[in-house]
């Protein structure tokens, strides 16, 4: 479905992202991780086309998609859910909802579609008409996620939806991120720092050290192989 | 009484025009971070296209009413053109750069605008026809209020409410407060930022012009320099009121002008300027985030 090859991604000068390949497969739930500053947000920016890659070719759904712009790539279906979570802090949850879903014109299916991330996270229905700066920091990353599926994505891009939260709310948020999966059939790509999670979580796994994906495999062969237990496991 | 109300009147008219083109100062502010320097120029430039269309349509024979609406559209769309056109060649190729350097752009925009409109039309001042008749019912009331003061702040108070609207319930609008409140995140939406930043440009224009016709046909002249002092006290204004903010702008312009027309009545018109920007100093000094401003300001 999503396919990165030999992406090479450059701030200025430095180059943040070193030939890196990626491959995602319909329906399934990856997870890219590694330390910090290794290069996992850039990857994601560079695949929703805000740093755009220098080199290397991106493909969703066979299609080149490298030199599109950020709205194009949104409407092809590819949705973020970006690190920090970053909700529109004055507009309303409401608002902040209907910003998700910005590009789309059928009226009737984005209601649907409310109803339906309500269901999921029943305290933003509560909050709909407060700014979406004054929720909790889970209840921010519940709204980022359901800003995220107003767009109906084909895929989902996650960057660290654990940061900063209890350990209860990521619980909570990571089994409705498998939810999404399997109910919706949406195809997750997610970034985290918490590799024992991660892995717990997805099907296959990328290690990004410096830009360089090193090592790729499944879920269950990274949580068993030793370099990624002692570097991210901590065991 | 009637000479406060009179003068308090007519420091409502005068910052409903402030107010206007402190709109577009503001919107701009609050959605780029750039103080758009040639605003007032496009003001002037849309006084300047009302004359030219209000003339015209005299030699027509078409009546007053229907003139003062078709040279404010005309110059509306006209002056929308200028800062959509502006924006592109001036700005958008600096969005990257250091602040300083739109800044610069802008200024010299600014000066090029002023002696474009010298060089083709004239130096001098031109007379500006009365475009707001005078209204029978309005004649018992003439020493606290005229009709074009009364047609001006109709006006505006119109624009101002719909302007609010289209920002507060329009798809557009919340994609112009979406951009000024994260730019990175509306791309990732799905909004074209470019697109919603010339949209800003173009009604920001779009207000100034038709300020520009009203006041220039209250006034009754015009010439290429009318941007720069009214630019300033739209600034000014928008300063005063909280840049960033719609109704901080509002506000603003409305503070403006009446400390203008009281000093002018209480103590004298060559006094006006001086309590105005003594006043915009006081609120530096004491609000330095303007009226209505915030720590973090609500923009757009």
């Amino acid at each position: 479905m999503l396919r990165l090859r030999n992406v090479k991604t450059y701030y200025g000068t430095i180059q943040a992202l070193r030939d890196v390949t990626i491959e995602v497969a319909q329906g399934e739930i990856i997870t890219l991780i590694g330390a910090n500053g290794a290069g996992k947000t850039t990857t994601l920016m560079s695949i929703s086309g805000l740093t755009p890659p220098r080199q290397g070719e991106i493909f969703f759904m066979d299609e080149p998609i490298q030199m599109l712009s950020p709205e194009k790539i949104v409407a092809l279906g590819i949705s973020q859910v970006p690190e920090g979570r970053r909700i529109f802090p004055q507009l309303t949850v409401r608002e902040n909802l209907e910003m998700g879903a910005f590009l789309r014109r059928d009226r009737a299916a984005i209601l649907q579609d409310l109803d339906y991330v309500f269901s999921l996270f029943p305290v933003l229905a509560e909050r709909q008409r407060q700014a979406g700066g004054t929720l909790s920091g889970g209840e921010q990353q519940m709204l980022a996620i359901s800003r995220a599926l107003m767009a109906r994505p084909r895929l989902l891009l996650l960057d660290e939806p654990s940061l900063g939260l209890a350990p209860l709310v990521v619980r909570q948020i990571f089994a409705i991120i498998r939810r999404i999966n399997k109910e919706q059939g949406t195809t997750i790509f997610l970034v985290e720092q918490n590799a024992n999670l991660a892995l717990h979580v997805a099907q296959r796994g990328y290690v990004m050290e410096n830009g360089r994906i090193v090592l790729a495999d499944t879920a269950a062969n990274l949580l068993a192989n030793e370099a990624v237990k002692k570097a991210y496991l901590g065991i | 009484m009637d000479y406060f109300l009179e003068l308090f009147l007519g420091g409502l008219t005068r910052g409903s025009i402030y107010a206007l083109i402190a709109l577009g100062y503001t919107m701009v502010y609050g959605i780029i971070g750039l103080i758009n320097f040639a605003h007032g120029e496009i003001y002037m430039l849309g006084a300047f296209t009302g004359l030219i269309v209000a003339s015209l349509l005299t030699v027509f024979g078409l009546n007053q009413y229907a003139i003062l609406v078709l040279a404010s559209l005309v110059a509306m769309v006209y002056a929308a053109a200028y800062g959509y056109t502006v924006e592109k060649i001036a700005y958008r190729p600096l969005r990257q750069a250091s602040r300083l350097s739109p800044l610069i752009s802008a200024i010299g925009m600014s000066i090029f605008l002023q002696n474009y409109v010298r060089l083709a039309q004239t130096s001098d001042f031109l007379p500006f026809p009365a475009l707001i008749p005078d209204l029978a019912f309005m004649e018992p009331y003439a020493h606290i209020i005229g009709s074009a003061e009364l047609v001006i702040l109709l006006v505006t108070a119109m624009v101002m409410l719909l302007l609010t609207a289209v920002i507060r319930f329009t798809r557009i609008g919340r994609a112009m407060r979406a951009t000024a409140q994260d730019k990175g995140m509306a791309m990732l939406v799905g909004v074209d930022v470019n697109r919603v930043i010339s949209i800003t440009f173009m009604i920001g224009s779009a207000l100034a012009a038709l300020g520009g016709v009203l006041i220039a046909s209250h006034i009754g002249q015009i010439n290429f320099a009318i941007g720069f002092i009214a630019g300033i006290k739209a600034f000014t204004a928008a300063v005063l009121g909280g840049i960033g903010s719609i109704p901080g702008a509002v506000l603003g312009g409305f503070v403006l002008g009446c400390t203008e027309s009281f000093a002018t009545g209480y103590v004298s018109s060559d006094y006006e300027d001086v309590f105005a920007f003594g006043l915009l100093v006081l609120i530096l000094v004491f609000r330095p985030a303007g009226i209505l401003g915030r720590a973090a300001a609500e923009k757009v």
